[in-house]
């Protein structure tokens, strides 16, 4: 670790942790953000924090940082910048977002700063978009998955692709039944779902229209206790067991730095028992 | 019987040690047997070039192909070969000359050729190479053992219409995509005859394990009974478990007209290790007929791909006339493309309605 260090731009560091500033490898390789602490545990699982469209990848890193050195437990928050993924909440479109972080995760184990092939997977807001389309594609590669305060999912049913896995008409090639074919998997992760209390105000950045609004609901708050019903109800109706659970942060709106300013949200995103069993999940508090 | 064995292993240093051979541990050659009319499939045979035909290179075992030159030693296997577009030949060897029926290095004697193809390059074969048993070398002696992996890993099939339909290039493609995708992917060649071609591409493609029946003591599956093919492709998933893969691309070499692919696809054992298939295919008609083929055996295919998918026109009507989608190498290249590919293969719930 040590080696890889000196070659990176280091430009806070402490005893506990170092937040590092990873540049992007080659024109359309991902830049990110990592809080490495000092110690790392033996079995510690890495967190991929990603941004809203703000692209404050900087700010999860800082925010989740005691956390992070407080369990031993990397943090990588990639930075997709806007002329290369305009749109990377919706993964599969231009630039390839889901290709791009693929990559990174790669070049970062071969660097030696994760271990293993699984990870914690988190977004925020436009980063929860990501977060979980990312993990309808690769289930297998996501331990455990926090989605919060999403302006708009996509739903396992069928509505067409990308509000719900069906195919768009006269789109013989479709995402949406490529995410559908890993259901299964998808649906047996843990899925921890938060939203702010007062994040029920539709504002320029939601999503809206007769369709969405009918399937969704208008708002974040809405959205965001509808989708995980959802995802409940197809987990039951394929016999498993749902391992998903919705926290409505209280007092807070829909920033993530206000999230975290008014309540735990750092330790429903870095829990300290790791919290994949949904028995073991704690109620947030502020 | 004349058996040589002082001095002999320093003499095989100048040969050419085919990729056949490449299980062999050299130090247990110790002499040689000139009953080489008494040579079975996996013997090894030490041989000179006596001219060079259609095959030009021998691949060696370390992993290059070498000019061949008359008068060159090579160390290679006898062997039986089915290749619609090269030769047909079987496990035997004649005391005059022998045919050099693959480039990988497998002996024995051509019975039949493509009209395409000159004649196979001439080896006359000086012996059969022993250990110091005085047994003769023999390929099967190099076998993997078997494993137990705690982990069954997920496994798709690549079969095609026939030899040059596109199979090593979509399983090469599926296994990049599948790497990339996260897994650890393992790709097993259980029938064909011994060549570094494919076990290279796969190599190249990021395969984490590759193998083939070599790998389980046959230079060669052709005329080597089921139940050895069998339990070839059961040790050589173990193995590919041992190697902590969760998926394992199994290609099976030729057409799925070629005797022993069709008798493993009728196989109970094989279907059960082998749930889900892609099919390769040249063009439309090979796909509507290679699907009927598999259907009256209880196969529906999870896609077509291979070199009908270069083809716009030719994939439409090939879809058209089968219902299967098609996959092209960039598709099966796409991690995600490749990932849905796989999670379809074991999941097939329908999806609930539209929520209200």
């Amino acid at each position: 670790m040590t080696a890889v260090l000196h070659q990176l731009e280091v430009p806070m560091r402490s005893k506990q942790s170092a937040i590092i500033h990873r540049p992007a490898r080659g024109r359309r390789g991902l830049a990110c953000w990592m809080v490495l602490p000092s110690r790392v545990a033996a079995d510690a699982v890495p967190l991929i924090a990603v941004h809203g469209i703000q692209r404050g990848a900087y700010e999860k890193a800082t925010l989740l940082r005691r956390r992070a050195e407080a369990l031993g437990r990397p943090v990588i928050a990639p930075l997709f910048d806007q002329e290369t993924w305009p749109h990377y909440q919706q993964l599969v479109r231009k630039g390839r977002a889901d290709l791009a972080l693929l990559a990174l995760l790669e070049e970062l184990r071969i660097e030696g700063v994760l271990q293993g092939p699984k990870f914690d997977l988190f977004g925020h807001s436009g980063g929860a978009q990501f977060a979980h389309r990312f993990a309808m594609l690769y289930p297998h590669l996501v331990r455990r998955l926090i989605v919060g305060a999403a302006g708009w999912y996509t739903f396992p049913d069928s509505a067409a692709f990308p509000l719900g896995l069906a195919a768009r008409p006269e789109q013989r090639d479709d995402w949406g039944p490529r995410m559908a074919a890993g259901l299964e998997r998808f649906l047996r992760l843990p899925i921890r779902v938060y939203v702010g209390e007062f994040d029920n105000q539709r504002d320029d950045n939601t999503r809206s229209g007769p369709e969405i609004d009918q399937q969704q609901g208008i708002d974040r708050l809405t959205r965001a206790k509808r989708w995980s019903r959802a995802v409940e109800e197809a987990a039951k109706a394929r016999g498993f067991t749902p391992n998903v659970s919705l926290q409505v942060l209280p007092g807070c709106a829909h920033h993530f730095s206000d999230c975290v300013a008014h309540s735990a949200l750092p330790h429903l995103v870095l829990p300290d028992n790791g919290d994949t069993d949904l028995s073991q999940t704690a109620t947030l508090k502020a | 019987m004349n058996t040589y064995r002082s001095q002999f292993t320093a003499s095989l240093d100048g040969a050419k040690w085919a990729f056949s051979t490449r299980r062999v541990r050299r130090s247990d050659v110790v002499g040689i047997s000139d009953r080489v009319e008494e040579a079975r499939s996996g013997d090894l045979v030490l041989g000179r070039v006596e001219k060079i035909g259609s095959h030009k290179r021998l691949q060696l075992t370390s992993g290059r192909g070498s000019e061949l030159y008359p008068e060159d030693l090579v160390v290679v296997a006898c062997g039986d070969r089915y290749a619609p577009d090269q030769f047909e030949g079987i496990a035997r060897i004649d005391r005059r000359s022998a045919d050099l029926l693959a480039s990988g290095g497998v002996l024995g004697q051509m019975r039949q050729k493509n009209g395409k193809m000159a004649m196979p390059t001439s080896i006359v074969p000086v012996g059969l190479l022993t250990d110091a048993t005085g047994r003769v070398v023999n390929l099967s002696s190099y076998a993997e053992t078997a494993a137990q992996p705690s982990d069954r890993p997920a496994v798709i099939g690549l079969v095609g219409a026939s030899m040059n339909s596109g199979k090593t290039t979509a399983a090469a493609a599926l296994t990049n995509g599948l790497r990339r995708a996260g897994h650890r992917v393992g790709v097993v060649k259980i029938t064909g005859t011994a060549a570094f071609g494919d076990f290279n591409a796969y190599v190249d493609a990021g395969a984490h394990y590759v193998s083939d029946f070599v790998d389980a003591g046959m230079v060669s599956t052709y005329r080597q009974s089921i139940s050895e093919i069998e339990s070839a492709l059961d040790l050589l998933l173990g193995q590919a478990g041992q190697a902590n893969c969760d998926v394992v691309v199994v290609e099976f070499a030729d057409g799925i007209l070629q005797s022993e692919t069709a008798a493993l696809l009728r196989s109970d054992h094989v279907r059960e290790q082998v749930p889900n298939f892609v099919f390769a295919v040249p063009d439309a008609l090979s796909a509507i007929g290679g699907t009927t083929v598999l259907a009256e055996i209880g196969i529906e295919p999870l896609a077509l791909t291979g070199v009908l998918s270069l083809s716009p026109l030719a994939s439409a009507e090939a879809e058209a006339a089968t219902g299967l989608p098609i996959w092209t190498r960039d598709a099966l290249c796409d991690p995600a493309k490749a990932n849905a590919l796989l999670a379809g293969a074991t999941s097939t719930a329908p999806l609930c309605e539209v929520a209200a």
